[in-house]
């Protein structure tokens, strides 16, 4: 990590230690999972929404889709990554506005047991799904 | 009550220039995503766990006022992607920072670019999903019934 300072004009950088605590890990995981998004998430909204078209969309298409491994890994990691970066952008939003300590600490458990709760609901049904069982 | 709305006026008022208000989209789009993802997962999760209520959803979602939202989702999405990469640049890269106002007007022009083709697209999409329904002499403003697609 730097730290910076100076005008616009010249830019000071030193090396500071920061320790790994779980907000500068988020911090970074935003960032991460953002350039991993701007594919997937990105690539989603192409091939799904313009390439394809809800105005058409079936269970069939979504059966010959999930056919293949390739295709379940794709969404899987989608559903990962996009619902880890919004739920944490939503504990980043609320907490600018929330001051509360007590009240901070039971929405982040509630998100928390929302993510987890979601990821294992809709991870087990992509990975489920058997596309034979759609006529 | 009180204090969300003057968060809420606050948040609006004009103060940082165009950082302002890319901080200002950042936000509302990432928001719209979430509230729209979490309804899209849960939903497409149905496939597997109850299929006639998903197909049930799929008929709702071709109604012209989920083809607008879906075109308000695709711009969200962009728009967050673009200043999301502008945003872990500048982050990374201080030595940027004299380039700021550059390019949170690069990010808007990148997204109008890019996105009014699509929006038009999506938009014809909805149209003639109409034309060919109200030639089978239906509507697609009908809102389907969840009873019609349980067996």
């Amino acid at each position: 990590m730097t730290a910076v300072s100076g005008t616009s004009e010249k830019v000071t950088r030193r090396a500071v230690q920061l320790e790994a605590n779980f907000e500068r890990i988020a911090y970074l995981g935003m960032r991460m999972s953002g350039i991993v998004l701007l594919v997937l998430a990105v690539g989603h909204m192409m091939i799904q929404h313009v390439l394809n078209s809800s105005t058409n969309l079936t269970i069939q298409f979504v059966a010959e889709q999930w056919r293949s491994w390739g295709w379940k890994s794709y969404d899987m990691l989608l559903l990962i990554f996009a619902f880890s970066h919004g739920i944490n952008g939503l504990r980043n939003v609320l907490s600018d506005y929330i001051h509360n300590d007590k009240i901070m600490k039971g929405i982040n458990v509630f998100l928390a047991v929302f993510l987890v709760v979601t990821i294992l609901w809709a991870g087990f049904a992509i990975a489920r799904f058997d596309p034979a069982a759609i006529q | 009550m009180s204090s969300l709305m003057l968060t809420l006026r606050e948040s609006m008022r004009y103060r940082g220039r165009s950082g302002h208000w890319s901080w200002l989209a950042h936000r509302i789009s990432g928001l719209a995503i979430l509230g729209f993802l979490v309804i899209h997962v849960w939903d497409t999760a149905n496939a597997f766990f109850y299929p006639e209520v998903y197909q049930w959803s799929l008929a709702v979602f071709k109604h012209p006022f989920f083809g607008l939202g879906e075109i308000g989702i695709m711009a969200a999405v962009l728009y967050h992607a673009f200043n999301g990469i502008r945003i872990t640049l500048l982050d990374f890269k201080p030595e940027w920072w004299k380039y700021q106002q550059k390019s949170a007007t690069i990010v808007w022009v990148l997204f109008f670019v890019i996105f009014i083709p699509i929006a038009l697209l999506m938009f014809s999409n909805i149209i003639s999903h109409c034309s060919e329904l109200a030639a089978e002499g239906a509507s697609c403003w009908t809102i389907p019934r969840l009873s019609d697609f349980l067996q």
